[in-house]
């Protein structure tokens, strides 16, 4: 049964577990920017721990760090910068399925943007690579392609 | 570490909508499923311009738009070729690259000093120019040209220049001659560059033998005006073009940019000098 808010749910943490078992603390109203945790507390109700299997160890504290930033109004340019700064493109992958899993729509939005810096000019390779995805066009699909779409290539480094 | 799933194409959309428009024309190519959200309209609607009122009277200029049904066609269609508005005065054109807004003012929208009067300057018709008059100068001392452009017809945040479109058939009086190119925000700083219209970087007179050394020296004073200014360049549409200057469009608010070709000062007959427009297009 969902249970009412309570009149103070800004000191109000919700336990979130990962899929790999940890269980981690986030304050309530950090839990709200995320509509599937806000769900299954809908759902759940706020005294249970919640299940997140998607959302693993690794990931989910540094989502943690920038909800609490994002609930005190403290998300400025200089800390997105930093909070990218040291992440790998596989770490950034990572976060980004995780925020669209968790339905965090602010951070789903700055990654993407970020991720979009890291592809710019890439040749096709390199971003099929990066997101690990099959070409399933045959060749003459993917010539003829290549044909329409020539204008798009000017000033790539193919071989990237 | 996560297992890799695949992305859902409106996570794939929402990634190429922050790219560029090569970006998401080329990455179409990765699979079926990259290339349908590169191609959607949710991408190509981003890179348009964000009026809809703009969008609606550049295609009420050209009808064929109309029948257009994506995004990405209509991106494509208004970034391939000029489109003349304006009465002719205008043509518009995005930058395929970028988006962004490119403008070429014809001609007949300039103040051109003696401009009305047939002796100096005439109208006429080339089929190698986008408008459908060209100002053709017949000869005269005092060159003074005028332009101007509301930066509302411009895309926000974004470094312009403008550049002369000229021929030259037959030209005399060019050559050695400086000419003066500004361009300035209306109620800023105007700034001003000495170029030099004449394409031929060789002087065109033999220096002659020793014996007239008047003449000679006559000669080199002439040329050591133009030592070192720019030249035109030719266009791939085969007109020449010079920079005037450049310009910032902050967007805050909507200022008048004014351009001017100006040579009054040397007192010598131009002559045979073809002036398409100015184009103001992102450095």
């Amino acid at each position: 049964m969902a249970q009412e808010a309570s009149s103070s749910t800004s000191s109000k943490t919700i336990s979130l577990k990962t899929g790999d078992g940890e269980i981690f603390e986030i304050e309530a109203s950090a839990a709200k920017q995320m509509k599937t945790v806000q769900r299954l507390i809908d759902d759940l109700g706020d005294d249970i721990t919640i299940p997140l299997h998607n959302v693993f160890s690794k990931e989910l504290p540094k989502i943690i760090e920038y909800y609490k930033k994002d609930i005190t109004g403290e998300i400025t340019k200089d800390f997105e910068a930093e909070f990218v700064k040291d992440l790998n493109d596989d770490e950034v992958k990572v976060l980004f399925l995780a925020a669209n899993y968790l339905d965090a729509n602010k951070l789903f939005e700055f990654l993407s943007q970020n991720i979009a810096d890291r592809l710019e000019s890439k040749s096709v390779e390199y971003v099929r690579k990066y997101f690990g995805v099959e070409n399933d066009f045959t060749p003459e699909e993917e010539s003829k392609l290549r044909e329409e779409r020539a204008w798009s290539f000017r000033g790539i480094k193919e071989d990237e | 570490m996560a297992a890799f799933e695949e992305l859902p194409e409106g996570c794939i959309a929402t990634i190429l909508s922050r790219t560029t428009p090569l970006d998401a024309g080329r990455l179409s190519l990765i699979s079926k499923t990259f290339r349908s959200a590169a191609d959607s309209d949710a991408v190509w609607d981003q890179f348009l311009p964000s009026d809809p009122n703009f969008i609606d009277s550049i295609i009420s200029h050209s009808p064929s738009l109309a029948n257009i049904q994506t995004k990405k066609a209509l991106y494509l269609a208004l970034s391939d070729r000029p489109i003349i508005i304006d009465n002719g005065k205008k043509s518009f054109q995005l930058d395929r690259k970028s988006g962004k807004k490119c403008i070429m003012l014809a001609a007949r929208s300039f103040a051109i000093t003696w401009g009305d009067d047939e002796r100096y300057w005439n109208w006429i018709a080339m089929p190698e120019s986008r408008f459908p008059e060209v100002a053709k100068l017949n000869h005269v001392w005092w060159l003074e040209i005028r332009g101007m452009i509301n930066t509302l017809a411009l895309s926000a945040n974004t470094q312009y220049g403008a550049y002369l479109v000229f021929k030259m058939i037959d030209p005399s009086g060019f050559e050695n001659l400086p000419v003066d190119l500004s361009v300035g925000v209306e109620g800023g700083n105007n700034n001003t560059k000495i170029v030099c219209l004449d394409s031929n970087v060789e002087p065109m007179w033999h220096i002659a033998g020793r014996r007239n050394r008047d003449w000679n020296r006559h000669m080199r004073r002439l040329q050591d005006r133009v030592v070192g200014l720019p030249r035109p360049n030719i266009r791939s549409d085969e007109w020449l073009e010079i920079e005037m200057g450049e310009f910032f469009n902050s967007s805050l608010e909507h200022e008048e940019v004014h351009m001017s070709v100006i040579e009054t000062k040397a007192g010598q007959l131009k002559y045979n000098f073809f002036v398409e427009g100015i184009e103001i297009r992102p450095k």
